[in-house]
Parts: structure tokens; sequence; C-alpha cells
């Protein structure tokens, strides 16, 4: 067995593709940056400073110095603590946890990704949060990167997907949300105490009609997102007394069970 | 010996008299013909190679990850807990330096010591080890021979040198290969403190001439 076989050759500035996953691993990205990346904080791996630059500014968008263009292009707080801008010229190396990292090109167009998946994007496109809650929009023309638990599928409507395996849709209207006919059937009759305990795990769907296409993973594996506490934290505010003792019941209820 | 590739997170050695594998503790998944697995000391510096000193700086280091020796003849599957192993082969020139815990399996008549970064960079090391979570010793192989080592999400090298400079991020730096100068560029604000920073504030800083190995994830092991 020869040497070569099991080491690859090092890479450097010049080897490295522009805008393409690296070269035999499908789990790292490398982008070279020539102008403002919008990218989720701790995804950059390594970067190569250009011959003579000053390298990468990772600047929080709370404390950039390209207000104006972040105000109008990244248009969400709820995220906008987990997002940088880079700023400078350089190739950077950029990886999800160990996920398949893909890169999108859109054209005059929208799209919506999970955004615990959604991992750098053009300053050239628009960011929204989507109605569908820990969903993020993009609108316009640009590239934009998303990872995802093993490689993507592309899939047209209409379709029923299971929540976790959603990576994001576009040109379709938004999904709704549908139940199993057996399990609405069971949670119609049943008392609704009673219920706990009973699901399968595959009852709640997302429904997708109309034109377009639908973006899946092939692994159920979730990827945690630190967003849907903040969101829900942020919902508490609104709540009365007696809401928010309900809510208490049912978080100790569900603690109880999973120290079970 | 070279380990042989078996998938992206198994690899295969060979053993035979003279020709003894060091491994982690733990990672052999299975294997053939006639060999024998013993527990060695405190890491490489128990039994073969650094002495006291070795065991000693391990100890010390908290870079104690118990390893055992494959003797015998016969083919050893190696992985573990489902990482990626990527194997690096040294011509005998050039130096490793590793993190004992992302150590899977190396030939034994590799010489490993436990280096304070101290040595390596002064004060500047001693305080890169702090910040960086990795501790203040780390593994070094030399000699002829082949290194596995682990990783999340797969390593590929990096090539230092020739006018090229590199920035790494602290949990994303597996190992590296060759003359190397690794400096801590800090840019810690009040708002990392606060949480609401860069995310990308500590970053390690690679010049010289040699190879920087880098996994495609944040993930430490």
């Amino acid at each position: 067995m020869s040497i070569q076989s099991t080491t690859p050759q090092p890479l450097d500035p010049t080897t490295l593709p522009d805008h393409d996953n690296v070269p035999g691993n499908a789990y790292a990205y490398c982008v070279r940056l020539t102008q403002p990346l919008f990218m989720q904080t701790g995804r950059m791996i390594a970067y190569y400073p250009a011959p003579g630059g000053q390298g990468i500014r990772f600047e929080p968008l709370m404390a950039t110095s390209l207000t104006g263009m972040v105000a109008e292009r990244f248009s969400s707080p709820l995220y906008s603590r987990d997002w940088v801008v880079a700023n400078g010229s350089a190739h950077v190396i950029l990886g999800d946890r160990g996920f398949d990292i893909n890169s999108y090109d859109l054209d005059q167009g929208n799209l919506t990704v999970r955004a615990a998946n959604l991992l750098a994007f053009d300053a050239s496109l628009e960011l929204k949060e989507s109605i569908i809650p820990g969903f993020l929009t993009l609108i316009g023309t640009g590239k934009f990167l998303a990872s995802s638990s093993g490689p993507v599928i592309f899939v047209e409507p209409p379709i029923r997907v299971d929540p976790e395996a959603l990576v994001g849709w576009a040109d379709c209207p938004a999904p709704s949300l549908h139940f199993d006919a057996g399990w609405m059937g069971h949670f119609l009759g049943a008392a609704r105490g009673a219920l706990l305990g009973t699901r399968s795990g595959e009852e709640r769907q997302y429904d997708f009609t109309g034109a377009g296409t639908v973006l899946l993973q092939s692994s159920e594996r979730m990827m945690e997102d630190p967003q849907v506490l903040r969101r829900l934290e942020g919902e508490v505010d609104g709540l009365g007394t007696g809401q928010l003792q309900r809510l208490q019941q049912v978080i100790q209820s569900r603690l109880m069970q999973q120290q079970q | 010996m070279a380990f042989t590739k078996v998938t992206g997170k198994v690899v295969s050695a060979e053993v035979r008299p003279g020709g003894e594998v060091l491994a982690r503790r733990g990672a052999m998944l299975a294997y053939t013909g006639q060999v024998r697995f013993s527990p060695v000391g405190a890491g490489p510096g128990g039994g073969y190679g650094g002495g006291m000193a070795g065991a000693l700086g391990r100890a010390m280091a908290g870079e104690a990850v118990a390893m055992m020796v494959a003797q015998g003849s016969g083919t050893v599957h190696y992985g573990y807990h489902g990482h990626h192993v990527t194997v690096v082969d040294l011509d005998g020139g050039s130096t490793l330096t590793v993190e004992a815990d992302r150590l899977l399996a190396h030939d034994a008549h590799l010489s490993s010591s436990v280096v304070f970064l101290g040595q390596q960079g002064g004060l500047r090391g001693a305080v890169r080890g702090a910040v960086t979570g990795q501790g203040l010793f780390t593994t070094q192989l030399s000699g002829r021979g082949s290194v596995a080592l682990l990783s999340h999400g797969g390593t590929f090298p990096l090539q230092v040198g020739g006018g090229h400079q590199i920035v790494v991020d602290p949990q994303a730096f597996v190992a590296s290969v060759g003359d190397l100068r690794v400096d801590v560029a800090a840019n810690v604000s009040w708002r990392d403190a606060v949480g609401r920073g860069s995310g990308e504030a500590v970053q390690l800083k690679v010049s010289g001439q040699g190879t920087v190995y880098v996994q495609a994830s944040e993930e430490k092991l």
C-alpha cells in the first residue's frame, strides 16, 4: 500500500476552491471572501488571510461598522445575536458539527430554511423570519450555505413531511400542520390528560401543497435550536398569573416524565 | 507500518513481532490472528520511551488517556465512539503534535513525549493552553511510522508556509506536523463576556513551515 493513498495532499489557497466543498470532505466548505458575508457564529473553522490583507473581521451585528446594510438585510431581532458579518479578504473554511454542507443559488427567488441549518448567506440576499417558528426566509439573488444531516433530498408537493426531517422549502406556500387521522380520532375520543404518553412521534406532520420544492434531510436527528427556548421565554411575558401557573404545572409534569 | 482505512471511521493495522501497535484503551473493535492486548502504564510514557518523566508529565498534565499495546501477529481493527479517523504518516523528519484525547493509535516504535506548552512559546504557549481549553500539556510523536487521529466530521490538511499563514478556530484544531508556531490571537472584548460577541474571539494564528490538520466541526471530542 502506498503512503499517498492514506495521506491527501495538504491544501493551500492555490488549491482550495473559491466556492465549493473542501476536496474530499463534504462536511467542510470553502468560500473566497471578497465582500461582506453573514455567518452564524462559531461556524468558522479556519481561514487563510489573502496576501497583504488584514485578515477577517468578525463583527457582531450589534456592533458592526456596516449598520445601514445590516439593518436593511438582516430583518430578525430574534436571531441577531447568533450572527456576525465577516468582512475582509481571505479563503474561509466553514463547518457545522460534522453535517453535510451545500451551497444554494437563489435567483430572484425565496427560500425558507430551518434556522439551525443556515450557515451563511451573501449580503445581496435579504433575511426575514418565517411565520413558521424556527425557520428563516431568504429573498433575492445570491448564494447561501446550509447544512443537513445526510445529503439533501429535493421533492415536489403535495407531500407530508416529518418536522425533524424538513430542511426547508422554496417557492411553495408555507406548510400547514397535519395530524394523523388515527391519532386525531384518539385525541377527540380521549380525555386530554389520558393522552400523555400515547404519542408515536409520527402523528404531527407538515403538509405542503401547491407548486415548488421541498428540501428534506435523510435523517431525523434533531439539531438543537437554542431559539426555541428564547422564543418561548419571549412569549411568557404576555401571560397572566393563571396561565403562568398552568405553564408551571405543564413544565413540572414534563420534567417528572423525563426523570423517570 | 501504515494503518489501512476500512471505512471513514475504522482503520486496521497489521501487528507482528517487532511491529507492535499502541492504541487508546477500548478502541479495539475486532482482530484476527494471535494478538494479545496489555495495558501500558500511563500512556506511552509508561512502557515505551519517556520513562518516569513521561509518566509523571502525563499524570500532571491530565493528558492521561490510558493506552494499550497489541502484540503478536494478526490484524486489528480500531475505532472509537464513531469518530472519524485520519491516518498521518510520519517520514521521520518531522514531529506531530496532538492532544492525547485525539490519539487513536500509533506504531509503538514512534517515540512519544508530553510537552509543556510553555516550552514552545514561553508564557504565550501557556496562555494558549489555558485560553483554548487544551490544557497546558500536549503530546508529541516523532520517528518513522503512522498515527491514527480521531476527529469530529473528518479532517483535512492545510499547508502553512511558502507565504501562507493560517488562522484556525481552537475547537477545530486537531494536530500539526512540522516546525510551526501557534499563537493566540485574542480579540476578546466586553461583548464576549456577556455573550454578545462574534463567537470567533479566540483564534489560533499558525505560522512557520508545516501542515495543520483541521476538523470540519467545532465540536470537541
